[in-house]
């Protein structure tokens, strides 16, 4: 290969290998991107064990064990840029939600009181610790460039990964997911919340018209919106939009309650109290990161407790 | 001069900022169904149409941005590093 092309390192941390696939989900946009770049570390790819010298760093998924710490801080010395790509390396991804639960109690689920695990022990050799937290990436090494996204759409990747090897700013609008979202929203007459298995929602009117409860609003869109597309609800999954993160008294549950009451008949103390009742569920995305954990109105300890009073 | 935008793609059609605007700088047009910006020079920059609408459709430019006083600093100083 050319000394002239961009030298890449890919790493996984803790997460599920879909943003290493949806790197595939180029297509033969990949092509153009491999006249520039090379490869040099890439779990799926290659059979790199080490962390060679690179240009661009990728890093997928948090840091939930000891060897995602190491692999992040070696990927850190050796790459000039690091990318924190995807949700769980943004914001600490959905099984951020395991900061509600003690380590032991997540070890003693999986491992002793899971249904379809047969051996009754913790195992304590061939892997490495579970840390006590999730951690984003960039609590644990600096970050050069967060692509969010539970994967980032193919157009986003390739337009951030272009902008890089052209060395100019990428062009991506931060409008959230009902930019992307075909159904029309209306005022109505919806008295009561459905839930997401409830009745049969419209094809063509936005989810919060019909008293269901969907992140669209309050997610950035880094998906061009296939879910509420194809009638499902969305959850938030490329983590919360950039006014609620700079904005410590906005909030998801907020946002949400704010718009739905203007445009049912429903109640925003009640749409705010049904989120916090399931903010588990709501908040998953992005719950492990300062920028949502610290928020003053982010009370998810009492939200919990709240329901397990009940 | 400010300027107010709207992203036309983007609307959704709520009329939400028709609601929040507290100097009536929007109306509706009911044959495409989206929100226009139809009196700009009444905008006096309260962003409350920016912060409501769900698309995150309505920009601004050319405003004077007021010094805020509290925001999340640990996001602030990452905000530009994001895609």
């Amino acid at each position: 290969m050319s000394g002239d092309k961009i030298r890449l390192n890919t790493e996984w941390l803790c997460d599920c290998g879909g943003c290493h696939v949806a790197l595939v989900d180029l297509h033969e946009k990949i092509l153009g991107v491999l006249e520039s770049v090379e490869i040099l570390k890439c779990p799926v790819l290659t059979d790199e064990k080490l962390y060679p010298e690179a240009d661009i760093g990728i890093l997928t998924g948090s840091i939930r064990t000891e060897h995602d710490r190491h692999a992040a801080e070696e990927m850190r010395k050796k790459c000039k840029t690091i990318i924190a790509f995807g949700t769980c390396a943004v914001y600490g991804g959905l099984h951020g939600a395991g900061l509600a639960h003690s380590r032991e109690e997540i070890m003693d689920c999986v491992y002793r009181q899971s249904p379809t695990t047969k051996t009754d022990f913790l195992p304590d050799s061939e892997i490495t610790g579970l840390e006590k937290l999730v951690t984003p990436v960039d609590e644990v090494i600096d970050v050069d460039l967060y692509l969010p996204g539970c994967p980032p759409h193919a157009q986003f990747i390739f337009e951030g990964l272009s902008a890089l090897i052209e060395n100019r700013q990428p062009r991506a609008r931060q409008e959230t997911v009902c930019a992307a979202c075909r159904r029309t929203m209306k005022k109505t007459e919806v008295t009561e919340i459905k839930a997401s298995h409830e009745g049969m929602p419209d094809d063509d009117t936005c989810f919060l018209s019909q008293g269901y409860i969907c992140l669209g609003s309050v997610t950035l869109d880094r998906c061009l919106a296939p879910c509420p597309n194809h009638g499902v609800m969305c959850s938030g999954c490329a983590g919360p939009t950039m006014q609620i993160l700079t904005e410590p008294t906005h909030d998801i549950r907020t946002e949400i309650s704010e718009r739905m009451s203007r445009l049912t008949k429903i109640d925003a103390q009640t749409i705010k109290t049904h989120i916090e009742k399931s903010a588990k569920t709501h908040y998953a995305y992005a719950m492990a990161t300062k920028m949502i954990g610290n928020k003053p109105t982010f009370l998810i300890n009492k939200w919990i407790a709240e329901v397990e009073a009940q | 001069m400010l300027e107010m935008t709207i992203h036309e793609k983007a609307c959704r059609g709520c009329q939400l900022c028709l609601d929040v605007c507290p100097t009536k700088c929007f109306t509706f047009n009911e044959e495409t169904g989206k929100a226009v910006v139809a009196e700009v020079g009444n905008c006096i920059a309260c962003l409350s149409c920016s912060y409501i609408c769900p698309s995150g459709a309505i920009s601004h430019a050319n405003h004077h941005e007021v010094q805020n006083f509290y925001r999340n600093i640990h996001f602030s100083q990452r905000m530009e590093k994001f895609l």
